[in-house]
């Protein structure tokens, strides 16, 4: 099932898949042997003539055993998860490492304003470029994204990059990423923002280190 | 006294059509009222879906059966502005139209369809007469519940056909898409939305006020806590629910009116407003709320599986203490719906760790079942059928849920149609298909007639099989990347090769659709067959079957009922028949028994 | 709300003792008895009346309706650096504590009433009720009066998140101060009109209770709204 997920070209990806992965697996454990369990009960245990059925009420010490080791196992599961996945999230969502490259993406209905800081390193000044829908990072350098909106909440998602992340207006937020693969990908809005919602689309284009420069080149001519 | 005895006396002599069938303040019609309301509802929310369903397929072709209309009509239609014409131009559905069918659908089916039947139906028909009460502690507030309800109902409904179209925000109305008109160019739509959750909350708090006080101080006599059907635990825990949550939706939705008509920012950045407010009030109301959609469900099952396994239910208490914690818990993971959301992060790993902690109550409840049907004798009869549903349609809803609770992969999973998957196995695999094992069960009661067990199963498989081939292709489109809300899939290059799977569900979905045409030939030739009342068909422990003959002059029983053992007795060893009605008193060895 | 207590369940079953069931004294409906079944131990608000048991119910959500405000308050009170916001009219903190003082006394006086009634005293009880109702319409009055002050110097539910948060608050407490009143003089009103019997007690221990709430919560509105 999980085959369908998009190809990933993000550095922290793999961590997500794996754990998703690691969820399928643990999920589909469990919804075989219940299910299993409960198909066998359901076949040998049909009514037949002369058999009575057991009077177990399940409040004996000795059967609630039969729940409560199970319980237990999946208590632990449940904290194992936790604790791998707490990295992953602090990894992917609570610190940004030090990056280079600094894009700020603002939304409106229903494009993506993609504003891009130019040879100063700094938005809001005379040299920023702005692009409505068009994101261009390079390969294998951390990107760091500042969303802000003008209206109401959209949601940035690269569905390659593992990126997804609320836009609110009156706020800004930063998150990243790291594409390790050159290419262009999908760049939709996955939050609902209006009858546009539908169709707020855009495209993230990974450069190599080259090509790169050479856009930077073509976009900032004077530098 | 005086008063109460003269009403007392009042329903005895019978009185007219309008206090039987209209402001009765009998629970038993009170409960009927609501049924009728949800199933209707459950037309229409289920007609929405399938509209829904129609345009993700085929995206921007015109309707099933509108070419039938003219090009003239459409024009007269389009011209006078009416509201077919907004809804539907031209039998077409557009992006505006597309936003509120799905806000509609996902509103009318929690609001309109689940709460009032398994809450309204099953809570006021079941609650007095499982624990042996004459009738609720407020009659008179029991019918206000009712016709609170179809009152916030009828607002609801008249969204349609207002100027600007019914609301388009998503049933969960974010702000600030949702706190002005401008945004969805919704004006009416939305307010009437507000008030009408307003007046559904205000209709469902009665009902949650009467149920608690009910099942608190009108026990009948040896009816002690944990002698109690698991039915009424769970719609007991529902009502506690309710009362604590419901109240929070309230006050959100007024402060968000208030953002629409006066002028206020609670919720606009721009006047110094905070958009995330409404998402922590919403989900604080709306995690408590999906139990609300699952609870009385559950104690259904507890109910109906003992009663064809002819065995106890496994850990009776362990049963109520899991709903119990689940409920509590319920109140403080709300912010698994807000991970990307622009919170703090720092919070994810707490909701996180709750969220996921759920899943050990859930699965105590789930392995009890799959015991209590360990060395049984399972009679498959269609409710039975559809409480088996429920079971095994919980593990998958429950365990897609992991997926999402732990919050790094819900970065990705988040507004996808993985969610999409997740809520519906549990909406429909667990409260729907609890609704239709709670009719097929409690049928005969009330309505003195059983339907038709032929039938029944042939709507148990159609729906069961269509229901899985319609709801379990979302998971791969999720896992694609296919976002929720999107009007036209097509738009995307991307998800492209995903849309045969869309077709293939929307084939589907007609045909789940089609499926409950049997339940409505079954629904209504059962009603129009001849009662014949007969008392306890499935060969019950619980009060109500008991209770005869099926209309006593007034109250519900003809004597109040002693309750000698918890409602679970089935084949107990020594017996001579395999069932122990709660209010027969067992020999005294037996009893020792019984009560062990 | 005293009609919905008028169509109790029929007591009809302890007005007419079965066999082996003597009735309780008429404190609990239905037909629930506490004799020799396991019930008496195992309820949980033992002799706590229906018509009480469902006020407190319906007091719980109004304490989560309320909380839903404050929540929200508290979001912009500790969310904003400085509070209140800078050129917003000042709220009257030294009358409002007089008015906490006064909703306070209504309280006491609501407790002689809860107790003339109790010792069935009708004069004390009517002086009681006619002496919280007054208090409660002198706070409404001052409130009032405060509410036009502040409108005059531009503290609207339009001028800005300070103002809104303030009329939504105060405003859904006044709402609820004015149910009450209202209801409190329904109740003198039937005490004027017919003497004071026992079976009226019911109606006045609900309002007793619902006017305790609104006393109650009061305090800590003016804590987090007025003093900062
Ligand atoms: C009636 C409804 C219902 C129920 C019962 C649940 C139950 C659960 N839900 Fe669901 N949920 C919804 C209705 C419901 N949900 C809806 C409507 C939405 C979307 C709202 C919207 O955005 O429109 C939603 C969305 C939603 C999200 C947000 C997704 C997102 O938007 O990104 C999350 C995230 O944590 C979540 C998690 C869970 C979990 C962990 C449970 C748990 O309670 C499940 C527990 C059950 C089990 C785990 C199965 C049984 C256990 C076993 C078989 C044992 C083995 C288990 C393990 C080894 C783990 N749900
Ligand atoms: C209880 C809740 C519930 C139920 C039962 C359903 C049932 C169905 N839902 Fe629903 N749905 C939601 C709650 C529910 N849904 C919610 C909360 C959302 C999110 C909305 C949002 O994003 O804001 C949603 C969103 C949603 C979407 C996503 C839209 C989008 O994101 O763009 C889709 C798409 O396929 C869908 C499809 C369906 C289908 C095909 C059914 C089918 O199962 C319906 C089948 C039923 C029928 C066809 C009716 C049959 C009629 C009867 C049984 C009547 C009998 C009558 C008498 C006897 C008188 N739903
Ligand atoms: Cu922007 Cu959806
Ligand atoms: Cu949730």
């Amino acid at each position: 099932m999980l085959s369908w997920l998009p190809e990933n070209i993000a550095s922290y990806g793999d961590k997500i898949d794996s754990l998703m992965y690691l969820v399928y697996y643990i999920t589909g454990t469990a919804f075989v042997v219940t299910e299993l369990a409960l198909i066998i009960f359901l076949i040998l245990y049909r009514r037949k003539p002369g058999r009575p059925a057991a009077y177990i009420t399940g409040n004996r010490a000795r059967q609630a055993l039969w729940t409560l080791v199970p319980l237990a196992v999946i208590l632990a599961i449940d904290l194992s998860l936790d604790f791998k996945g707490t990295p992953v999230w602090n990894e992917v969502k609570a610190a940004i490492p030090p990056s280079n490259v600094l894009v700020q993406v603002q939304a409106k209905q229903f494009n993506w304003e993609v504003h891009y800081p130019g040879p100063d390193g700094k938005l809001g000044t005379a040299d920023d470029l702005v692009m409505d829908n068009q994101l261009h990072v390079p390969v294998n350098q951390v990107v760091k994204v500042r969303l802000k909106s003008q209206d109401v909440i959209h949601s940035l998602f690269l569905p390659n990059l593992r990126f997804k992340q609320d836009v609110l207006p009156g706020r800004e937020i930063d998150g990243w990423f790291k594409a390790t693969k050159t290419g262009t990908y999908p760049m939709p809005c996955a939050e609902l923002c209006g009858f546009g919602h539908s169709g707020m689309y855009g495209q993230i284009t990974v450069h190599s280190a080259e090509d790169y420069q050479a856009w930077v080149r073509q976009q900032w001519p004077s530098s | 006294m005086n008063e109460t005895a003269a009403v007392a006396h009042a329903t005895h002599e019978s009185p007219g059509f309008v206090r039987t069938y209209l402001f009765s303040t009998d629970h038993k019609m009170i409960a009927k009222q609501f049924l009728w309301l949800g199933l209707i509802m459950m037309l229409l929310g289920g007609l929405l879906a399938l509209m829904v369903r129609w345009e993700l397929a085929w995206p921007e072709t015109q309707l099933p059966l509108m070419n039938l209309i003219s090009e003239k009509t459409w024009e007269a239609l389009n011209e006078s502005g009416s509201w077919i014409a907004r809804m539907i131009p031209n039998g077409f559905i557009s992006p505006e139209s597309y936003n509120s069918l799905f806000t509609m659908h996902a509103t009318i089916m929690v609001f309109l369809v689940v709460m009032p039947i398994l809450v309204g139906t099953f809570g006021n028909f079941l609650i007095p007469l499982q624990i042996g009460a004459p009738d609720m502690a407020f009659p008179v507030l029991n019918m206000l519940s009712f016709w609170t309800t179809a009152l916030g109902g009828l607002v609801m409904l008249a969204g349609f056909f207002v100027p600007g179209g019914h609301a388009a925000g998503g049933w969960t109305a974010y702000a600030p898409l949702s706190a002005q008109a401008i945004y969805t160019g919704v004006n009416w739509g939305q307010h009437l939305w507000l008030i009408s959750l307003f007046i559904l909350g205000v209709g469902s708090l009665m009902g949650s006020i009467n149920y608690i006080t009910t099942v608190i101080n009108m026990r009948a006599r040896g009816m002690t806590w944990f002698r109690m059907p698991l039915t009424i635990w769970s719609l007991f825990i529902t009502a506690v629910l309710l009362l604590f949550a419901l109240p929070v939706l309230q006050a959100a939705a007024v402060l968000l009116l208030f953002d629409r008509t006066l002028g206020t920012s609670f919720y606009l950045p721009a006047g110094g407003g905070e958009p995330l407010l409404w998402q922590h009030l919403f989900w604080f109301f709306g995690h408590p709320e999906v139990y609300v959609l699952i609870l009385p469900a559950m104690g259904i099952v507890c109910d109906i599986l003992p009663v064809f396994s002819r065995k106890p239910i496994f850990g009776y208490k362990a049963m109520a203490v899991a709903m119990i914690s689940i409920a509590f818990l319920g109140f403080i993971v709300w912010g698994h719906h807000m991970f990307i959301s622009g919170m703090n992060p720092s919070l994810a790993v707490g909701f996180s760790i709750t969220t996921i902690l759920i899943s050990v109550p859930a699965a105590l409840i789930t392995m009890n079942w799959i015991a209590t049907l360990f060395r049984a004798s399972i009679r498959f009869t269609t409710p039975m059928l559809f409480a088996l549903g429920v079971v095994s349609m919980f593990i998958i809803g429950g365990l897609s849920g992991i997926f999402l609770g732990l919050a790094p992969t819900d970065i990705f999973l988040h507004d996808t149609y993985f969610v999409v998957a997740h809520f519906h196995y549990i909406v429909f695999g667990f409260s729907i298909l609890g609704i239709f094992a709670g009719i097929y069960f409690w049928f005969p009661k009330m309505f003195g007639r059983k339907l038709n067990e032929t039938l029944g199963k042939i709507h148990f498989l159609a729906t069961f099989i269509t229901f899985n081939l319609v709801f379990f292709p979302m998971h791969m489109l999720g896992i694609g990347g296919h976002m929720r809300r999107i009007y036209n899939p097509l738009q995307y290059p991307f998800l492209e090769p995903l849309q045969p799977m869309n077709v293939f569900i929307t084939v589907s979905a007609f045909l789940l659709g089609a499926s409950q045409i049997l339940f409505m030939i079954n629904f209504f030739w059962g009603l129009a067959g001849k009662k014949t009342w007969e008392q306890n068909p499935w060969e019950a422990n619980t009060l109500e079957w008991t209770a005869a003959p099926p209309r006593p002059p007034h109250g519900n029983f003809l004597t109040p009922p002693i309750v000698h053992h918890g409602p679970y007795v089935y084949s107990l060893p020594g017996s001579t028949q395999d069932w122990a009605p709660q209010n027969e008193e067992l020999p005294g060895k037996l009893a020792r028994a019984a009560a062990g | 709300m005293t009609s919905l207590l008028k169509d109790q369940p029929p007591r009809a079953a302890p007005a007419q003792p079965l066999p082996g069931a003597p009735p309780p004294p008429g404190r609990r409906p239905g037909w629930g008895d506490d004799e020799g079944g396991p019930r008496r131990d195992d309820s949980p608000m033992p002799g706590m009346a229906t018509a009480q048991l469902g006020m407190l119910m319906f007091l719980a959500a109004e304490g989560m309706l309320f909380a839903g405000f404050i929540g929200a308050f508290l979001v912009f009170r500790f969310g904003n650096a400085s509070w209140p916001p800078p050129m917003q009219p000042r709220l009257p903190v030294a009358v409002t504590g007089v008015n906490t003082a006064i909703l306070l006394l209504s309280g006491y006086t609501m407790i002689r009433a809860l107790r003339a009634a109790a010792r069935r005293k009708p004069a004390q009880l009517r002086a009681s009720i006619i002496a919280t109702a007054l208090l409660g319409i002198l706070f409404l009055a001052v409130q009032g009066y405060e509410w036009v002050r502040l409108v005059s110097f531009g503290l609207t539910m339009a001028s800005g998140i300070y103002g809104a948060t303030f009329y939504t608050l105060i405003g859904t407490h006044g709402l609820h101060v004015v149910g009450a009143v209202t209801w409190l003089l329904i109740i003198s009103l039937l005490l004027a009109r017919s003497r004071f019997r026992p079976a009226r007690r019911l109606p006045l221990e609900l309002c007793g209770m619902y006017w305790f709430f609104v006393v109650g919560v009061w305090p800590l509105l003016y804590v987090l709204v007025y003093l900062h």
